[in-house]
């Protein structure tokens, strides 16, 4: 067979250079790229398209016999309400999460920075809520935002009992709650991440503002902020791909209820798929999320390297 | 590397020896299969896995009785919370690893795990004999029969659409049971004045706003709920407008507690009752074994009370909602059914468990004597010497009216309905107690669920 190959790139001459140039690189290199290949493509790639061809389906996950309907799933998808209240809640979820995440978590990373006394202990606290599960957390904050609950006690016992709610009972306040809790749970990540990015700032930079005359907040919006851009992006990804693939707060917390107003993609899908049996359906959305989820991804990454390169 | 045949004929003779092995392995494979297929019917060990009975140690007084006679089955009972029993089922089911026994309720379950389950009608026949269907509960049967397949054996049945309430609470406040919604309305009055919680429901789970909209349903206009569900009437008609506008006057008038739409009633309103903040509560013949001292003192522990005191129960009609002079009636199916996994290696033993849980007398009494479902055998009651209820003399005969009554009981619970209607009438339930939607919009909504649901099915 090598023999064959020499033969062939010969005859061809100078012609063949780029064929000959990647069957060298190819032959030592599969092996190596063999493994994750197998699983990209075996596991990963392949379960999407398995996904797709699902969504094509009129299926119960049982039956022996799933209709083919084309793409009525997708059809039927675009006229369901709930799907667009699951996209609005996703699209508002992310804005507010991620600009309140962002700040809080800003102004954590300036305050730490600043030398503060039990610095390390504030840290802590601040980060303990990313490493709790949200299993753990869901009957304490079905409980704290009961109407019998802890909340409502404590804004009756400071004067302030006109603002009793039944927080996760009611549409209104119920997604408001959801991103409360998400944000009490990511914001110390946000703030490690932001704290890092802090601790690479040339000291000399900020030296050179002082002497320029900038105050705090001068400092934080003209050197420390546009130095933080990097991570801002990094942030904004995972924050868009975490609204779309949100599901533990909003389903262990509220079910995704009242009145699916803590709905959002992950939810319904588990509702389709899981609970009615409508997988077709569930893997149309699975599908509707991914293109998503990639096209949001590639949007940020796309105007994050823009701005990077116009600077 | 490439094989080299030199004639044809040898190729022939290897493709034969092929074909020859892959069909005695096909043929060895099928004869191993067959004869030990379903296994031992006295012995082994066979895994049930079932949301309920919800307290385990009712799972393991059923097993400890079947073990004594026969002592060589070990069964394994798993719980599944059941929220997650669809989601734990589908993938166990599927594979050759999931459960050898599994519970199965009427509705919903039937249709989607039914494929996965032997047809009992042979179990049950050698069992009862021919005549089997005349001396097992027709309810609890039905609801578990799909396609002319017996899905599961009945092991008890359940009815819905009765409320329970704290006597003591009633007592102290010398309140008398609500009759009509204006009295429920002055109950609730007189307990909030004093700073106790009335009546609570988990309305964000969809099998209770439905127990709770039936009834109501049952209140204005009796049997109307059931020939909707058979597609015999509309939903959009109306009864279920009125039925919709009373069930949102629930939330109005304050009967219905501040949250509930965020509220589950497991495990939310189980323990807020079992606590003593709320003295009524939507419950159906599962909460008679709350009425004895042991499981009421357990549940009330379990609830998070140290040194729990247990406190009497009792068992209440639905008001007449409506105020048409109807009596609300009760509806119900089989509660669960036990079902032998088709992919079962054990089913003989399976099968042995099953027949004796549903049939045989020693099972179904001790079904019975739990209180927590009522045993669908003929013949078969609770042994009320052996029960201990909290407060015997306020207790013992409402609670044995209450169960008496369920004989005669003939509108199903479930049976009737697929997932797709039962999460419409929690959209619905929802939407109408939040005040997104009018009870009319619900009701088309509702109306338009089972045209879908009914068009799907053909």
């Amino acid at each position: 067979m090598t023999v064959t190959t020499q033969r062939v790139d010969s005859a061809v001459g100078s012609s063949s250079r780029p064929r000959r140039h990647r069957r060298r690189i190819q032959a030592p290199g599969l092996p190596w790229i063999l493994p994750a290949l197998v699983l990209s493509a075996g596991l990963i790639y392949y379960c999407i398209g398995y996904t797709g061809f699902l969504s094509t389906l009129n299926w119960d996950g049982a039956s022996p016999d799933p209709e083919s309907i084309g793409l009525k799933n997708y059809t039927n998808l675009v006229n369901d309400p709930v799907f667009w209240k699951a996209i609005w809640h996703t699209v508002s979820f992310f804005i507010v999460t991620f600009v309140l995440q962002t700040a809080i978590g800003v102004v954590f990373a300036v305050i730490m920075h600043s030398r503060i006394r039990l610095a390390v202990v504030y840290k802590v606290i601040i980060f303990v809520p990313v490493v709790l599960a949200p299993a753990i957390m869901a009957p304490v904050f079905r409980q704290i935002f009961a109407a019998d609950g802890q909340l409502n006690w404590v804004l009756g016992h400071i004067g302030l009992g006109f603002l009793e709610q039944p927080w996760i009972g009611q549409d209104s306040t119920a997604l408001p709650v959801i991103m409360a809790i998400t944000i009490w749970q990511w914001t110390g990540l946000t703030f490690v991440l932001y704290y890092a990015a802090m601790s690479q700032i040339d000291p000399s930079l900020l030296e050179a503002a002082r002497i320029d005359g900038a105050g705090n907040i001068r400092t934080l919006t003209a050197i420390i902020w546009p130095s933080l851009r990097g991570t801002t992006l990094a942030l904004g990804i995972l924050s868009a791909i975490g609204a779309l693939k949100t599901f533990d707060v909003p389903w262990l917390v509220t079910i995704a209820g009242p009145n699916n107003s803590t709905q959002f993609l992950g939810t319904y899908i588990y509702q389709m798929t899981i609970q009615l049996a409508h997988v077709g359906y569930g893997a149309a959305l699975s599908i509707v999320l991914l293109v998503i989820a990639l096209a949001m991804a590639i949007v940020l990454q796309v105007t994050g390297r823009e701005r990077t390169g116009g600077r | 590397m490439r094989f080299r045949f030199t004639s044809k004929t040898a190729l022939r003779s290897i493709a034969a020896l092929a074909v020859a092995g892959m069909a005695s392995l096909g043929l060895a494979a099928c004869s191993g299969s067959s004869q030990g297929e379903a296994g031992s019917a006295t012995s082994g060990t066979i895994n049930w896995w079932g949301w309920t009975p919800t307290n385990t140690d009712e799972a393991k007084d059923f097993i400890a009785a079947f073990n004594k006679k026969y002592p060589d089955i070990k069964v394994n009972f798993k719980l599944i919370g059941i929220s997650d029993y669809q989601a734990a089922m589908r993938p166990a089911l599927s594979s050759n690893s999931g459960p050898d026994v599994f519970d199965l309720q009427p509705g919903a379950y039937v249709q989607q795990f039914g494929t996965y389950a032997k047809d009992l009608t042979p179990v049950a026949e050698k069992a009862l004999g021919s005549d089997w269907k005349s001396k097992i509960a027709k309810i609890a049967v039905d609801g578990l029969t799909a396609k002319g397949k017996l899905t599961a054996l009945p092991i008890g049945s359940s009815y819905a659409g009765s409320l329970w309430y704290n006597a003591e609470v009633f007592k102290k406040y010398n309140l008398q049971p609500p009759k009509t919604l204006d009295d429920w309305k002055q109950v609730c009055k007189t307990l909030e004045s004093n700073g106790q919680g009335c009546f609570a429901q988990g309305a964000s789970q969809e099998g209770f706003d439905q127990d709770t909209l039936q009834a109501i349903a049952n209140s204005v206009e009796p049997g109307y709920w059931t020939k909707a569900s058979k597609g015999d009437a509309k939903w959009d008609s109306p009864q279920i407008v009125e039925t919709l506008k009373i069930w949102k006057d629930l939330f109005d008038s304050g009967i219905m507690q501040k949250g509930a739409l965020g509220a589950q009633q497991y495990p939310d309103i189980n323990n807020a009752f079992l606590t003593g903040k709320y003295a009524m509560v939507m419950m159906g013949s599962w909460y008679t074994q709350y009425a004895t001292e042991a499981a009421m003192t357990q549940a009330i522990s379990a609830a998070g009370v140290a040194g729990a005191k247990p406190f009497a129960i009792l068992p209440l009609q639905f008001p007449d909602v409506a105020g048409k002079g109807n009596t609300s009636e009760m509806f119900g199916d089989a509660d669960y059914g036990l079902a032998v996994a088709s992919k079962s290696k054990h089913s003989a033993a399976a099968e042995t468990f099953v027949q004796w849980m549903s049939t045989s007398k020693e099972g179904q009494q001790v079904v019975a004597d739990r209180l927590d479902t009522t045993p669908v055998l003929n013949g078969v009651a609770p042994d009320f010497t052996t029960i201990k209820f909290v407060d015997s003399a306020t207790q013992s005969a409402p609670v044995n009216e209450y169960l008496k009554g369920m004989a005669s009981i003939n509108e199903p619970r479930f049976a009737l309905l697929n997932a797709d209607i039962e999460n419409a009438f929690l959209a619905a339930a929802q939407s109408v107690g939040s005040g997104s939607a009018t009870p009319q919009a619900a009701a088309k909504t509702l109306q338009q669920a089972a045209d879908a649901a009914k068009a799907a099915n053909g």
